[in-house]
Parts: structure tokens; sequence; C-alpha cells
């Protein structure tokens, strides 16, 4: 596409205005690029000005971001005024729970998949991907009574029991296709040296599946923190409750507060926007995207 | 010869927590959801075998009706909606620099944001009163809509919440394009090929693999994508408009004990599911011989 200088050659006006227009197109591009991003940021953006807007101004009647002074009270109050501690205590029981047990279960179905026979291990590797395929709504009034007659509704078990299969077979495949590039030879001469396949696991093969072992632990950590859904079934009293179904009771009780109402959105939120921040790169580069996409 | 037997066994020691874990929470579930589905359950007594009485109550169940009508059209909105949305951000973001780093990660926000979070932020933008969307537009002098009280822009609001939540799918397309060779494109610039018929006949037919997958997992997570969202914005309304099937399957069974109508209704789910990633796979399919020709 070069512009051919022979034809060019009389006048550099022709040249220059041509760099002029090539300017305004990336100006504007950039202007498109610019509005959309803005779009995408907005909720996130919105929801932090308004977390910080005092309570005892009226609403809005034009469009303002923020509004002197910070009312940075707002995240003591909302505090003290609801059980967020519990809540808190509850997240955290739950993820200090299932993402342990995830990381276990799903690391030793990955590597226990690469000392299968091909067909065991074929078969195993179409079923775990067909089951990425079932809807989630499909599999919750059949789980709900399945928790009430083994007694756990209303128990935190209801929650992290998906972690006793890995959370989810993606994670098994992401464990087999990281254990899969482990050398054989390094397997085979710690079992040659008397090891067991649970020595192999936490000796051998861990240590060397680092990165998928860290991508496995972000997304189940994003997944249970943020599950509104399986708390929202299964957990009848407020004692129990984790923070998301929490903070949508506090959405009923207290309706028209916002600012403290999208403070408790923010404390809800900071864990994963942190945890984000820090594997951005991971999770920009596709292999936790996907991951996280199939779960 | 210990050795060896002991080393045949214990792959499946290993294995047995997730093979148990997925016996027990989704097949049998599964085959439970599909027995269950030729009962009357309450729960508390055993269940009664009535044949299809539940099927056939689909035909009398206009509530039912709805909220299929509504999941059917849910689903096709944020699948579409995702897919352009991602395939268009990620042609437009797939070159390098920081500020197309920053652009990426924007781009995800959306979808890294609790969901119960990303719901209420978005029941504070829509507020009709003191929404900033409507503070905006009346800033603007353009006209104001009370955006989750109308029945359409209920239904545009819940699509438009869900399909910004294209962070993954993005993310997916991007990889995608930057495994097509750049030789293919730049031979085509030779040839003379304008950007447009570049995106045709090169860049789409290469794409329709990962388009797929995209558009068969979307659909999959659109049945939960749509049950939160609806919940804590519209609260299933105006007039059941954003009522979609799995509000109708929890309000039946866990509501009114109507356990096995309700597994009859996910049975549908499934049926459902699997006719439009069957759909999805054939039209995207012709469109790429189509192409090819």
């Amino acid at each position: 596409m070069k512009s051919n200088p022979t034809v060019l050659a009389p006048g550099y006006r022709f040249k220059a205005w041509l760099t002029a227009k090539r300017m305004i197109g990336r100006l504007l591009a950039s202007l498109a690029l610019g509005a959309v991003l803005f779009v995408f940021a907005f909720p996130l953006l919105w929801m932090c000005s308004y977390s910080l807007r005092s309570t005892d101004l009226p609403s809005p009647i034009q469009f303002e971001l923020f509004v002197l002074p910070l009312a940075w009270d707002n995240y003591a109050r909302v505090l003290n005024t609801l059980p967020l501690t519990r809540y808190l205590w509850n997240s955290v029981l739950v993820v200090g729970a299932a993402v342990p047990l995830t990381l276990i279960a799903a690391s030793w179905a990955g590597l226990a998949l690469t000392q299968v026979s091909a067909r065991v291990r074929v078969a195993l590797l179409l079923m775990s991907i067909a089951l990425l395929l079932v809807p989630a709504p499909a599999l919750w009034l059949p789980r709900f009574i399945l928790y009430t007659r083994l007694g756990w509704i209303n128990t935190l078990f209801a929650l992290i029991a998906p972690a006793l299969m890995g959370s989810s077979p993606f994670y098994v495949i992401m464990f087999y296709i990281a254990f899969a590039r482990v050398p054989i030879d390094l397997i085979e001469s710690a079992q040659l040296e008397g090891a067991n396949l649970l020595q192999v696991w936490s000796r051998v093969a861990l240590p060397l599946a680092r990165p998928t072992l860290v991508a496995v632990a972000v997304l189940s950590f994003v997944f249970y923190w943020s599950n509104f859904i399986d708390p929202f079934l299964y957990l009848r009293s407020e004692a129990n409750f984790t923070l998301p179904v929490g903070i949508q009771t506090l959405q009923a009780v207290m309706r028209s507060n916002w600012p403290l109402l999208m403070a408790a959105a923010v404390m809800m939120a900071a864990p994963v926007l942190v945890v984000f921040l820090l594997a951005q790169r991971l999770f920009l580069q596709g292999e936790i995207t996907l991951a996280r996409w199939l779960r | 010869m210990r050795w060896k037997s002991r080393s045949r066994l214990q792959p499946y020691l290993l294995l047995a927590p997730y093979l148990l874990g997925v016996s027990v929470l989704v097949f049998a579930p599964m085959l439970l959801t599909v027995v269950l589905s030729f009962t009357d359950y309450d729960i508390f007594n055993p269940p009664q075998w009535i044949g299809l009485d539940n099927y056939a109550q689909f035909f009398q169940d206009t509530r039912f009706q709805l909220a299929l009508l509504n999941s059917l059209w849910f689903v096709l909105g944020t699948v579409a909606f995702r897919g352009i949305g991602a395939l268009s951000l990620a042609l437009a973001l797939n070159r390098t620099g920081r500020a197309i780093t920053l652009a990426r990660a924007t781009i995800y926000l959306p979808s890294i944001i609790p969901e119960v979070a990303y719901a209420l932020i978005w029941l504070l933008i829509l507020n009709p009163a003191y929404g900033p969307l409507n503070l905006a537009l009346r800033t603007l002098g353009l006209p104001t809509f009370p955006w989750l009280q109308t029945e359409l822009t209920a239904r545009i609001s819940v699509v438009v919440m869900a399909g910004f939540e294209l962070g993954e799918g993005f993310v997916v397309m991007l990889a995608a394009l930057q495994m097509i060779p750049h030789e293919v494109l730049e031979a085509a610039a030779l040839d003379g090929a304008s950007r447009v018929q570049r995106l045709r006949t090169i860049l789409l037919p290469l794409l329709v693999p990962s388009l797929l997958l995209l558009a068969f997992r979307d659909t999959a997570l659109s049945f939960q994508d749509s049950f939160v969202p609806a919940l804590i914005t519209t609260e299933t309304g105006p007039y059941y408009a954003t009522y979609f099937l799995p509000h109708h399957i929890l309000s039946q069974a866990i509501g009114l004990f109507r356990y096995g109508y309700g597994a009859a209704m996910t049975v549908v789910m499934y049926v459902v599911g699997a006719l439009l990633i069957g759909l999805q796979y054939r039209v995207l399919r012709r469109g790429n011989a189509a192409d090819e020709i």
C-alpha cells in the first residue's frame, strides 16, 4: 500500500495532507477505543465513586462522578450495620477449605490420568469434556434433594462439596496436561527408588507444575469467593451466610441506601480484583481464561 | 511383582475422589432428575409414578411456556452479543503496546466482578430517577427510560448486562487470532484483498472452530447467567418479562414442593441446550462451507 513516489513527486503538500489524514484517523480510532473502554470500566468506576458518596446528600439530579468531601466512613459504617464480619468469616471458611481440597483432588486425578492405560485415559478425558457442557442449573434441583437427604442443607458442607471432585473437570484436564509434560524418566526413577504415587505427586510432579497450581488456585478462589447460587439455594439461617448472599439480604433491608450498598459491593469485589491484578498476565494470556470459562 | 500390582492400583486410588465426586454430584443427580420427572414427588413422601403427566402439564402451564420462550431469546441474545462483541474487540486489540495491555485488562473487568456485586451496580446504573445512565441522557437532552420497569427495556437490559461479561470469550478470540499465521494475511493483502474481504474470506473461516467453542459454552452458561441478574435487578418482572426457566423450576420445586414437575422442566433444559448447540453447529458449519466455495 506504499505510495508511489513518482506519482506523488509534485509537492510535499499532498504528503502532509496524507499524514494529517492518517493522524486524524488514528485519533478517531483512539477516541472510539477510549469510549468503548470507558463503558467497560464504568460499572466498577461507578461502584467505587458511589461508595464514597455521603449518605447525607440527597440523590443526585445530574451526572457527577465524585462529590467532595469523600465519605470514607461509609466503609466503617457498613461493617457496623450488619453482621458482615460473620459473613466474611463464613466466606473465608469456605474458600479456605474448598481451594486446597480442589488443588488436591484435581491434581491427584490429573497425575493418575498420566499413569493409567491409554484406553482408560481417553475415556475419562472425553467424559470430562462432556461434563463441561452440562448447564449448572440442571444440577440445582437434584443436588438440593441430595443435600436434603444427606442433612447438608444449611451447612457449609453443601458449598464445599464440589471441591471433593476437584470443582471442575477442566481443572483435572489442566493438571493432566501439565503432568503429561513431566519427563517420564523422573517419575519412573522415583518409583524405582521405592516412592509410591503419592510421594511422586508431592516430591516430583507438583513442584514441576507450579504455574498450573497457581492458575487453578486463582480460579477456584475467584469461583468460591463469588459463588452466590449455592449459598442462595442451600443455606437457610443468616448465621451461615457467606458474603454474596449476605449482601443480597442487605440489599433487601436497605433498599435505597446506595452508598453503603456500594461500599459492601466494593468490599466483596476487592479480593477478586486484587487477585486479578496480580495474576493479570495469566488471565490475559489465555490459559487461565480458558479454564475459567470452561468451568 | 508386588511393586507392579501396587503401581497398577495406585492411579485409581488417586482418581477415586474425582470419580466418586463426579458420580455423586453430577451423574447421580442427572439420573435422578430423569427418573423423578416421571413421578409426583414432594420430598417428604416417596415419589409416585405418574408416567408422562408432568410433561403433559407443560401444555397447560402458561408460565412455563413464557419462561421457556424467555430463556430462548436470552440465550440467543447473549450468545450473539458476546460472540460479536468478543470478535470485534479481539480484532481491534490484536496489536501490542502498553495501552493495548491496559485496554485488554479493562475489557475483562465486568467478567471478574462477583455476580451479585455486578448485578447491584447495574440496578443502580439503571435506576430511573438517579441512575447515571438516565442522568447522563438528561444532561445531553436525550429522552430517558424507566429501564427495568417496561418489558422491552427490561429484556434488553438483562441481555446487555450479561453481554458485557465477555472477557473470557474475548481472550479466547484473541488467542485464536494470534494463532493465524501472518503470511496468510500478508499474501492476501498483496493480492489486493481489501480489509473486509480479508475478514470475510480468510479470518472468519479460520475462526469458526473458536467461535463454535465460544457459542457452545456460552449456551450452556447462559441458563445460569440469566438467573442472578434477573433475580436482583428486575426481580423477574415486569409482568414476568424476565422470568426464566431456572426461576420457574426453583419456584415450582422448592417453593411449591413439586419436585417431580421441576425435574421434568430440568429435562427440558437438557434437551433445549443440546438442540441449541446442535443448531449453532449446523449454522456456523454451513456459513463456513459457503465461504470456502
